[in-house]
């Protein structure tokens, strides 16, 4: 019997993930992973996300197989949360959640599968394994690929996601049906996990400290130049953000570039956002990588759509795509993935674009 | 699979049949509250007495220097902030070690918050409290003074009688926790010089959920509860009676058999440790020279990790512990270890085994074989021995 470590959240989907692969004859290990104990700091939440993992253990107990705890929190604070606030601190707009997959359910987890003698590992992500390719989750609205292109591209025949075929709602039925009562009507997280108030300044003040150039005043510039009046922190801004924004214009404005350098925040007309040309770096490939010349899809954002490209330059380290109609709010730090059809070519995080900014004497 | 083999009695034990049995009435018929005035509760109040009488005899103390608690952080937590609390003014300070168990560590903290001073001596590589640092700690401030008997993690065992004597001699009061030593070490209060002494049921036999406090006559105590006059004041609450009647009859049993038990836990231990350190040379066993209580091994392989050991030894049927577990069910690195000065490499692959009742020989023959097997696998993936 082939031996699969699930990891599992305590959520609906990695719970169906478990259960789908204990029907399909496997021999099933679950795990939840303990990767930031909130413990002093949020006395109203229990310690290290304490209810999702009793109720892992629980749908583990009723499904018949062990469920282990793994404290991966050290791997986790280094790569995943050094790396968020570090982000920030230079003015991009990182998402944990990419490298959470690659370093630490992908790579650390998969060191514990070894330790087992898992030779597979699970989780309940919406996207696919097809012949060993990574394909889009069949379900458009939930569909999750966008946050596994940094996975190794060896891990990906070791890989099962069993709901990657289902739609949200069949998921949910699924649990019904299987008695998972317990996590079958649970609500979906929206939360960065250890930014659980949604207020991603309070960890960069706990970690970097209140005094962090990121969290002192700055101006807003214009795009087309000139000061609009000061913010208290350029951290908390992303490209493409409407709200905290200096008012009196005749259209809305939005965050069209972040200068860490000036401590600037830019802002500019909505039309000020599209751009057609994007820059990548830390580029990883699930498939043949692109070579100049290349057409491809790529998607800048979680919920936006691929948009056709060309490949200007690829080189290991950095790749430069034109799209064949502007998008907007390229924001550097968010993901570019790359798609053929539903298959996941390979990815990098978003670089800001060299392009002339405007300068705060101007 | 062949059967599952329990190695985590220092986490608990099974409640023993003699025990059930000796509680069941009190669950049933029985049911009386001691405090009541009419029949039910004068049964009730008459065994509880009962079972007072026969765990302080057990243990050569007096029926009322034994309050039972909810279990051993209950018994740690009156003791050490019940005695202090009784003695601040005259005497602020307080004396522990880095090995406690954290009820008593916890409890220490507690103290501090609430302005007490705190001198925690140092341990040597061994986990032996180090009397020049004992006896530089305990001064004429000092109102009490906690020291474990025997280390839950490591097995060492403290000469209590000695460091009690020290501090006596300055005139400041003594606790033990002496859960682990319960059924390990001759418990004899009539001339152990402590004034405190924490025990536990379940891991004796009894079921979680009770233990006691050995509070010496004369010996201040401040009450954690307050509520009504039970167990005189020192902790208020309807008592636990049935589990009382039932820890009385583990402690009277653990302390008849502790002598042979010992001597065949011992073997069987030393029997796993020597076939152990055999096919893993560079094994390091935490405790080893040191007195050591016959139930516990606690081994680190350089090279492994704590966490996946556990797993891939459940996997296999066989439980055994590491650290202390977090309340979300992760294993953190020892503050034990980490005070005995193990190098982080040894401390993150710590893994005990403890001994008791449900093993057999087979048990040390099977486990000798698995472990290093385990081992090979586990230092291959990490890359430090190959082949």
């Amino acid at each position: 019997m082939r031996r699969v470590l699930v990891a599992m959240s305590g959520g609906v989907d990695s719970s169906v993930a478990a259960a789908l692969l204990v029907e399909q004859g496997y021999d099933v290990v679950g795990a939840t992973m303990k990767l930031t104990c909130h413990g002093d700091e949020l006395p109203d939440r229990p310690c290290c996300s304490l209810d999702s993992v009793n109720d892992a253990r629980r749908v583990c107990d009723q499904l018949g197989v062990p469920h282990y705890v793994l404290n991966l929190e050290k791997a986790f604070g280094r790569d995943v949360v050094d790396d968020f606030v570090h982000e920030y601190a230079r003015g991009r707009t990182p998402i944990p959640c990419v490298r959470c997959n690659t370093f630490t359910k992908f790579r650390d987890l998969v060191v514990k599968a070894d330790a087992i003698d898992a030779e597979l590992v699970a989780t309940g992500h919406y996207a696919r394994v097809i012949d060993g390719r990574l394909h889009r989750g069949l379900d458009p609205a939930k569909d999750q690929s966008y946050f596994l292109w940094g996975l190794r591209r060896e891990i990906l025949s070791r890989l099962r996601l069993p709901v990657g075929g289902l739609t949200k709602a069949e998921t949910r039925q699924r649990a019904a049906h299987l008695g998972l009562q317990l996590v079958a009507n649970k609500a979906e997280s929206q939360d960065i996990c250890f930014v659980p108030d949604g207020d991603h300044v309070k960890v960069i003040a706990r970690r970097l400290g209140e005094d962090d150039p990121s969290l002192q005043p700055g101006p807003f510039l214009l795009a087309s130049g000139g000061v609009v009046g000061s913010h208290d922190g350029f951290a908390r801004y992303t490209v493409g953000q409407r709200r905290g924004l200096p008012g009196g214009f005749s259209e809305p404005m939005f965050v069209v570039d972040i200068d860490p350098e000036q401590r600037a925040v830019v802002i500019g007309p909505r039309q000020a956002l599209l751009g057609k040309t994007v820059f990548a770096g830390e580029l990883n490939w699930l498939g043949a990588p692109l070579t100049q010349g290349d057409v491809v899809f790529g998607q800048i954002r979680h919920r936006a759509p691929a948009t056709a490209a060309t490949v200007i330059t690829a080189s290991d380290q950095r790749l430069e795509l034109a799209f064949s109609s502007p998008v907007s709010a390229i924001s550097p730090g968010q993901s570019l993935v790359l798609y053929r059809d539903s298959q996941v070519i390979g990815g990098g995080v978003i670089d800001r674009s060299p392009r002339s900014l405007p300068v705060a004497a101007a | 699979m062949p059967d599952p083999i329990y190695l985590d009695h220092s986490a608990t034990t099974p409640v023993r049949a003699e025990v059930l049995e000796a509680m069941l009435p009190f669950f049933g018929p029985r049911f009386g509250n001691p405090s009541s005035t009419h029949k039910w509760g004068r049964e009730a109040r008459v065994a509880l007495d009962e079972a007072r009488e026969r765990l302080a005899r057990a243990l050569g103390a007096s029926a009322d220097e034994i309050c039972f608690t909810s279990g051993g952080t209950e018994a740690d937590n009156l003791a050490v902030i019940g005695a202090w609390r009784s003695l601040r003014h005259a005497r602020p300070a307080l004396v522990s070690t880095p090995i406690e168990h954290k009820a008593v560590l916890a409890a220490v903290h507690e103290v501090e918050a609430e302005g007490g001073t705190t001198r925690i001596v140092d341990v040597n590589a061994m986990g032996l409290v180090d009397a020049a640092s004992f006896d530089d700690a305990v001064r004429d401030d000092t109102a009490l003074c906690s020291v474990m008997w025997v280390n839950n993690e490591v097995g060492t065992i403290q000469d209590i009688a000695t460091l009690a004597g020290v501090a006596k001699a300055r005139g400041a009061l003594f606790h033990t926790d002496g859960v682990q030593a319960l059924g390990k070490v001759a418990i004899d209060m009539r001339t152990l010089p402590v004034d405190y002494l924490s025990i536990s049921g379940h891991k004796v036999g009894a079921p979680k959920g009770i233990g006691a406090l050995f509070v010496r006559r004369g010996a201040p105590i401040t009450p954690l509860f307050f509520g009504g006059t039970q167990d005189r004041g020192r902790r208020p609450g309807t008592e636990n009676v049935a589990m009382s009647i039932g820890f009385a009859r583990a402690v009277e049993l653990a302390v008849a058999e502790r002598e042979e038990e010992c001597a065949r836990l011992e073997r069987m231990r030393d029997a796993l440790e020597t076939a152990l350190l055999a096919k893993i040379p560079d094994a390091v066993i935490h405790g080893r020279g040191a007195p050591r209580a016959p139930h516990i091994l606690n081994i680190s392989v350089p090279g492994t990790d704590s966490e996946s050991m556990l797993m891939a030894l459940d996997l296999q049927g066989v439980a055994s512990s590491a650290g202390s577990a977090c309340q979300s069910g992760s294993i953190d690195p020892s503050h034990v270890l980490t005070a005995l000065r193990v190098p982080h490499e040894l401390a993150i692959a710590s893994v005990r085994f403890s001994l008791g009742s449900l093993n057999t020989d087979a048990h040390v023959t099977r486990v000798a074989e698995l472990f290093p097997a385990l081992i090979t696998k586990a230092r291959r993936l990490s890359g430090l021995v190959t082949g």
